[in-house]
């Protein structure tokens, strides 16, 4: 893949390309069928190869007739990856969002798509193409999403060997002259499109240790795109906050205005009881302090914007006993005591015993603590920091308890 | 200014000033366009199953379903969920001279009366999720059992929901998974270039599906393969519980989302609708895996049969599609392979040459290996395998470039 010459007058050399392909289906069985199903169209326009949205593939005859059987292979797994990665309509969303526009910004989303596809797609009976992008070379890490890197780069000086770099709209969404377009014939249709992908998912996953960690998480996620926690954890406090005998509801403590056009009839009327949540939080030396902090002022902020005021939250400190109750007043200001083992069952029973008592618990925890073995008397979130279970050291048969079928859980990752 | 002002004509004439305004900006016109999810919605309605739309407020939900009830041909009813009373769904009791012995009515509000009356009708419940839970609890049982207090709605009525996102829900408003799993959840979202189309003064105009009175039977019969084909090689799916907090309050499978799945295969088999729309319907009533899995067995059902071409090799037509391509080729070795006779095995060499003839040879490479390794000692090699030279070529290509490759390192270029 070096910059674009002249383009010579030659015939596609199909039968090279097919030859590419058919190497790169014996290293990579996995996307035999999305390889499969690229519709392949000779193109005097485009630099190498491309791909559109519609899964049809472009290909230059100078570049096929310069590039090694080999290099090709890899050139088919790369331009497949745009198309099952989504890149088109990542690219899309990501420039949407970000209110990008022009040619600039879209080559800069092709390069950060190959940066994603370049760091795990070769080696292993594929090769590598000559001047393949490569996020190390850039100066950034690998193994990131597209739209991470997007965040990380601007062009410049580093990426001005790129500037010839074109793997068509399937890997950028913008459209191109030379494609054929949505009109065009031997196009896929959406539901096609989410039919091969699926179908490539399900073989990964089906087989799972067969396909690098990338290709796997991508499997994965596919058709079930993680969702960042804070909309989780919001969903289930406020569900847990709103619902029966907490929050804005009809109650027959008092009778309705409409009472009066109907005498001797009692109708409920609208009562508002703001919710007290109680937030039992792991001190335990196990959960790091900005993880808790990020998830603390994350549940404040989700409790005053549902209504409760601040003096309504109540923050228990706990490790192995409960160490302090108090009302959240500052969000920042908050000394979380503890730092040994775990049991929260004590911070349950600090939070139950608190009059006027809580209407939702939410929990804090990484999980290594063993939980109460009765449902508690109001709802319950468990803000789970993930862990790799790892078994101790000194006692090979202890394994934490899961989280109770009770509580609502919600894992908390990464800061979004 | 203040002799002009003297001089102008009567406020009055200012309004109608602005009338003229109002009637220029409203003067818009219309152009034909496909509407996928406008599509999945009137198919969902036709087939009278419960319908929740999933949209942020202010998409053209409201546009979408008066455009659906003009298909319909059936009055439209909109009924703002938040601003009613429980009481406004389960009936508000009205005393009488003896309530002990007559016991209390519980009246229905006008709108019920006048659709009850009308025996037909859209009524489109807005805003679900943004009323108090006593309100949505009420609404629930008008969607799924159709009654407002002491009245029960006529079959001629049809009732489409709408709600807010989880994420934009102002006050965490969810279904419960056994409530979700009665809905058709279809997500509204607003395609830009449309707005920004309509906002210039033309709106789409979606043609929308029609039923076709001849197709019924087969249709019905279509339903059931493709749903008991599947359940029956997957009888995982038949059941699944959402395990994960992300796909609370969606779509998951169950014997009563399945047949309801089954009715909208057949309305939409009836009405002639893309698969695009179906995978819509799909997806929405079972979740996304077991509902692409359904599709993928619909493409697998349109494939031609094995059987029927190595009974007739010569006429066979081969899909376009490289994947399913192969796919059919793969099904036609493992049907030589399950029977192994010589005619049988001839026809299929017959089949590879007709594949690389006209389309991809890599495709032919695996299956072709495998059709030889069938060979049984006296069965001669057929003439026509000397016209697959083309897929010898390549795999011998593809072959030495592995050994190049191989020779250099593997790990060229990490």
């Amino acid at each position: 893949m070096t910059a674009p010459g002249r383009p010579e007058r030659a015939q596609l050399d199909r039968e090279k390309l097919f030859a590419a392909r058919m190497q790169a289906v014996r290293a990579r069985p996995y996307l035999a069928t999305a390889l499969f199903a690229l519709h392949l169209v000779e193109s005097r326009q485009v630099p190498t190869m491309a791909v559109d949205r519609y899964w049809r593939c472009y290909a230059s005859s100078a570049f096929v007739d310069r590039t090694p059987v080999e290099e090709l292979a890899g050139v088919w797994v790369h331009e497949v990856s745009h198309l099952l990665r989504d890149h088109h309509g990542r690219g899309d969303r990501y420039a949407r969002e970000h209110g990008l526009t022009g040619r600039a910004e879209r080559l800069r989303m092709n390069i950060a798509a190959d940066c994603e596809i370049n760091d795990d797609a070769f080696g292993d009976g594929l090769a590598r193409p000559e001047g393949a992008v490569d996020p190390v070379r850039l100066g950034l890490p690998s193994g990131k999403l597209m739209e991470e890197y997007l965040r990380w780069f601007r062009l410049g000086p580093r990426t001005e060997e790129y500037a010839w770099l074109d793997c068509g709209s399937g890997a950028d969404g913008l459209e191109r002259g030379w494609e054929l377009g949505p009109e065009g014939a031997h196009g896929l249709s959406a539901q096609e499109r989410d039919a091969v992908r699926f179908r490539v998912a399900q073989g990964i996953n089906g087989r799972p240790g067969e396909a690098p960690k990338g290709w796997e998480r991508w499997a994965e996620e596919a058709f079930h795109p993680p969702q960042p926690w804070r909309e989780l954890l919001g969903g289930a406090i406020r569900s847990a906050v709103c619902g029966g005998g907490a929050g804005d509801d009809y109650s027959y403590g008092r009778p309705a205005r409409r009472s009066a056009s109907l005498p001797g009839v009692v109708l409920p009327a609208l009562r508002r009881r703001p919710p007290r949540v109680f937030v039992v939080v792991d001190t335990s030396g196990s959960v790091s302090d900005t993880e808790l902090g990020s998830a603390l002022l994350e549940v404040a902020a989700i409790t005053r914007a549902v209504g409760g005021r601040k003096d309504l939250v109540t923050v228990v400190s706990c490790d192995a006993a409960a160490q302090s109750v108090q009302p959240l007043c500052r969000a920042e200001g908050i000394a979380l005591l503890g730092g040994g083992g775990t049991d929260l069952r004590t911070g349950f029973d600090a939070a139950l015993r608190a009059r006027p008592g809580p209407d939702v618990i939410v929990v804090l925890t990484d999980g290594q603590t063993p939980w109460p073995k009765a449902r508690p008397s109001c709802r319950t979130v468990v803000g789970l920091f993930p862990r790799s279970r790892k078994a101790n050291e000194n006692d090979p048969d202890y394994r934490p308890d899961a989280p109770p079928s009770w509580a609502r859980v919600v894992e908390i990752g990464a800061p979004s | 200014m203040t002799e002009k002002s003297l001089t102008a004509p009567a406020p009055t004439a200012q309004l109608d000033v602005a009338d003229r305004l109002l009637t220029l900006l409203r003067e818009t016109g219309t152009e034909p366009r496909p509407d996928s999810q406008l599509e999945a919605l009137t198919l969902a309605v036709a087939a009278d199953l419960p319908v929740l739309l999933w949209g942020e407020p202010g998409i053209g939900k409201t546009a979408a379903l008066t455009q659906l009830a003009d298909a319909l041909d059936l009055p439209l009813t909109t009924v703002i969920a938040s601003v009613h009373e429980p009481s406004d769904f389960s009936g508000l009791p009205v005393v009488g001279d003896d309530p002990a012995r007559q016991g209390v009515p519980m009246a229905p509000p006008d709108w019920a009366v006048r659709l009850v009356r009308a025996g037909r009708g859209l009524l489109f419940l807005d805003e679900l999720s943004t009323a108090p839970p006593a309100v949505q609890a009420a609404l629930l049982r008008l969607v799924l059992e159709r009654r407002i207090g002491a009245l029960r709605l006529p079959p001629g009525v049809r009732i489409v929901a709408a709600a807010n996102p989880r994420s934009s829900a102002a006050d965490g408003w969810e279904l419960s998974p056994p409530l979700a799993n009665r809905f058709v959840h279809l997500q509204w979202v607003h395609d830009h270039e449309v707005v920004v189309r309509g906002l210039g003064g033309t709106w789409p105009r979606a043609t929308l599906p029609r039923l076709d009175p001849e197709q019924l039977g087969e249709a019905v019969a279509f339903a059931r393969r493709a749903v008991c084909g599947l359940l029956t090689a997957r009888p995982a799916l038949v059941h699944r519980l959402p395990s994960s907090e992300a796909r609370r309050g969606g779509p998951w499978p169950s014997p009563r989302s399945w047949e309801m799945t089954l009715q909208l295969i057949a309305f939409a088999t009836a009405a002639g609708a893309s698969r695009d729309v179906l995978s819509l319907l799909v997806r929405g009533t079972v979740g996304d895996g077991p509902g692409l899995e359904l599709l993928a067995s619909l493409d697998r059902m349109d494939l031609p049969d094995p059987e029927d071409l190595l009974a007739d090799p010569a006429g066979a037509a081969l899909p376009e599609r490289g994947d399913l391509r192969q796919s059919v080729l793969d099904a036609v070795v493992a049907a030589v392979r399950s029977r192994p006779e010589r005619e049988r095995w001839d026809a299929a060499w017959t089949l590879l040459v007709r594949a690389v003839e006209t389309g991809a040879p890599d495709l032919v490479v695996v299956p072709a290996m495998t059709l030889a390794s069938l060979r049984r000692e006296d069965w001669e090699v057929p003439a026509a395998v000397e016209r697959l030279t083309g897929v010898v070529t390549i795999s011998g290509r593809a072959d030495r470039a592995a050994a190049r490759l191989a020779a250099a390192g593997s790990g060229a270029g990490r």
